[in-house]
């Protein structure tokens, strides 16, 4: 204590070495209002399991019949590469809208922005449901010269199959949304960032890819990890291609058989669930890298 | 090659710079020697920092024209007639100069060593192990021994804007532009870069520098320029031009800052 023989502290420190340093005695602050929220939250939950898992209505029996199912698996599967597909096309495909949209030249930037207009304006599923009609629309698919000699055609058929519509469509719409979330994240980015880079003579190209790319994803990651989950419950409206493997349809027609909806739905929302966890490790582990430089952790094997 | 000086480093004829309707720069003639400093001082948007931007075109100028070691910068002259180079030639141009930011702009997610080594390597196409040995010897050379694997947030502002310096020596430029680099810094820290721009000054670098430090524009300066709304006003030597300047405004602008 500074002034227990009554002289008032004056400026300046004792030379106390870490032995001598005599530390205050704090009583930790009691929080009563934290363990009541603690009871109430736990009766609340209690209740609602034993309401779930005890309700006959639920059938947890059927449940337990179709989760594993080979039906059920083989719609995980698709379901999976459905997303992914999508998101691996969306993604560079947005990338290269962004580009185009901050480009010098006008008539790159209106094709972009024409683009994420119409993507963004139209809904997603007349758009699948029209990739779904694209081999009645163009039953066949040709190079040509405009107004000119035919040089290749193709059945649309055997192009545009059901999985190659449901695609197209999904990450053709998923990259109208993605275009804005980069630009978005290319935006925050100061200009000193660009004006440093020129000045040791970088080129446009590699002022993307090695400036302004790995700082943008800091930002973009966080969002692209959202429409990624969102891409991932998206898949579910591909029955208006249609596209009849998913997992959605192939609970639906599960349930359609035994009319037991309800633990098909359930059966269905434990996958999408199991599905967004797997995610949210791969994101945590994204932000984590590009977050290099900004956030202290340490990360080995940065790009140089 | 458009009748350009001789043995100029830098050399800008009648040089004027638009944004919009604001007159940022009306006609400013300058040249540098091989070897000299020359500071830039005048009241804020006086277009300094404009003229130091408009030489490694991070601007491009409006009428004038602007050499560096004798060629014309941005175009090609044809008759009467400015071609406009590519911007692959431009970013070659630009490795003539080096420059330092007042905000340091390093890059946040690469260490100090990879801030430096990035534009010999991914520019010039140096070998990384090369690049990585030069990085480390110009990290010495301004202060920085052994703090090459820290990134931007872990150094002080000081060291920040020496990293900076390392970043833009190591495209062995012909001329280093600096564009107010100690505006940004804390008091205690200025002392530190101003030392690392003494002795660059010192092994005989061109420099042009904008400052708002005027004893070290009177230390460090071979010939000092004062421009005040758009123009060079006065140019003379810092002895000279801060004993007594001729013009009323340098005076004016002098009598506040000495």
């Amino acid at each position: 204590m500074g002034g227990s023989d009554g002289d008032p502290v004056v400026g300046g420190s004792r030379p106390d070495t870490a032995e001598t340093v005599v530390f205050n005695r704090v009583v930790p602050r009691r929080h009563p209002g934290r363990w009541v929220a603690v009871a109430i939250i736990l009766v609340l939950a209690a209740q609602a399991i034993q309401g779930v898992t005890t309700n006959p209505n639920f059938h947890w029996d059927t449940y337990a019949e179709y989760v594993f199912s080979p039906f059920v698996l083989r719609g995980v599967g698709w379901t999976l590469i459905l997303t992914v597909v999508a998101m691996a096309v969306a993604i560079p495909l947005a990338m290269l809208l962004v580009v185009m949209r901050e480009s010098g030249n006008p008539i790159l930037r209106s094709a972009s922005w024409l683009w994420v207009w119409f993507f963004r304006g139209t809904p997603v599923y007349t758009q699948l449901a029209f990739w779904g009609l694209f081999a009645v629309l163009f039953p066949r698919i040709a190079l040509t010269v405009p107004f000119g000699p035919e040089l290749l055609s193709l059945d649309s058929r055997w192009i545009v199959t059901p999985a190659v519509a449901a695609i197209v469509g999904l990450s053709f719409n998923e990259s109208a949304y993605l275009a804005e979330i980069f630009r978005a994240g290319f935006r925050a980015i100061d200009r000193g960032q660009t004006e440093a880079a020129q000045s040791i003579g970088m080129s446009k190209g590699k002022i993307w890819t090695r400036i302004l790319i790995p700082q943008a994803m800091r930002t973009i990651i966080p969002p692209t990890g959202n429409e990624t989950i969102g891409m991932l419950k998206m898949t579910s409206l591909v029955l208006a291609v249609p596209f009849t493997l998913d997992l959605m349809f192939a609970t639906n027609a599960i349930a359609n058989r035994t009319y037991l909806p309800v633990p098909l739905l359930l059966v269905a929302a434990t996958w999408y669930l199991a599905i967004t966890s797997v995610l949210m490790v791969g994101q945590y582990y994204l932000e984590r890298y590009y977050g290099r430089g900004h956030d202290d952790v340490v990360v080995k094997g940065g790009p140089h | 090659m458009g009748g350009a000086g001789t043995g100029r480093a830098v050399e800008l004829r009648g040089v004027h710079k638009f944004y919009g309707p604001f007159h940022a720069l009306r006609g400013v003639d300058l040249a540098i020697g091989k070897g000299e400093v020359c500071v830039a001082i005048g009241p804020s948007g006086s277009g300094k920092s404009t003229l130091l931007r408009c030489i490694n075109q991070l601007e491009v100028v409006s009428a004038g024209r602007v050499y560096l070691g004798g060629e014309l910068q941005g175009y090609r002259e044809v008759g009467e007639c400015l071609h406009q180079l590519s911007p692959r030639q431009i970013a070659a141009q630009r490795r003539r100069t080096g420059m330092v930011f007042q905000r340091f702009n390093l890059f946040p997610h690469m260490t100090a060593l990879q801030n430096v080594i990035e534009g010999p390597v991914h520019v010039k196409g140096l070998r990384k192990r090369e690049a990585r040995e030069r990085g480390r010897a110009l990290l010495a050379r301004v202060g920085l021994d052994g703090l090459g694997d820290r990134y931007p947030n872990q150094l002080s502002g000081g060291q920040q804007q020496r990293v900076a310096i390392a970043r833009a020596l190591a495209m062995e430029p012909e001329v280093m532009l600096f564009d107010e680099p100690t505006s940004a810094l804390d008091p205690e820290l200025v002392g530190e870069v101003l030392d690392v721009i003494k002795d660059l000054a010192r092994s005989g670098m061109t420099m042009m520098l904008v400052t708002h430090e005027i004893g070290f524009a009177r230390e460090v300066g071979d010939d000092v320029v004062f421009m005040d709304n758009g123009m060079v006003v006065e140019r003379g030597k810092p002895q000279d031009m801060f004993a007594g300047a001729r013009e009323a405004r340098t005076q004016a602008f002098l009598s506040k800052v000495l």
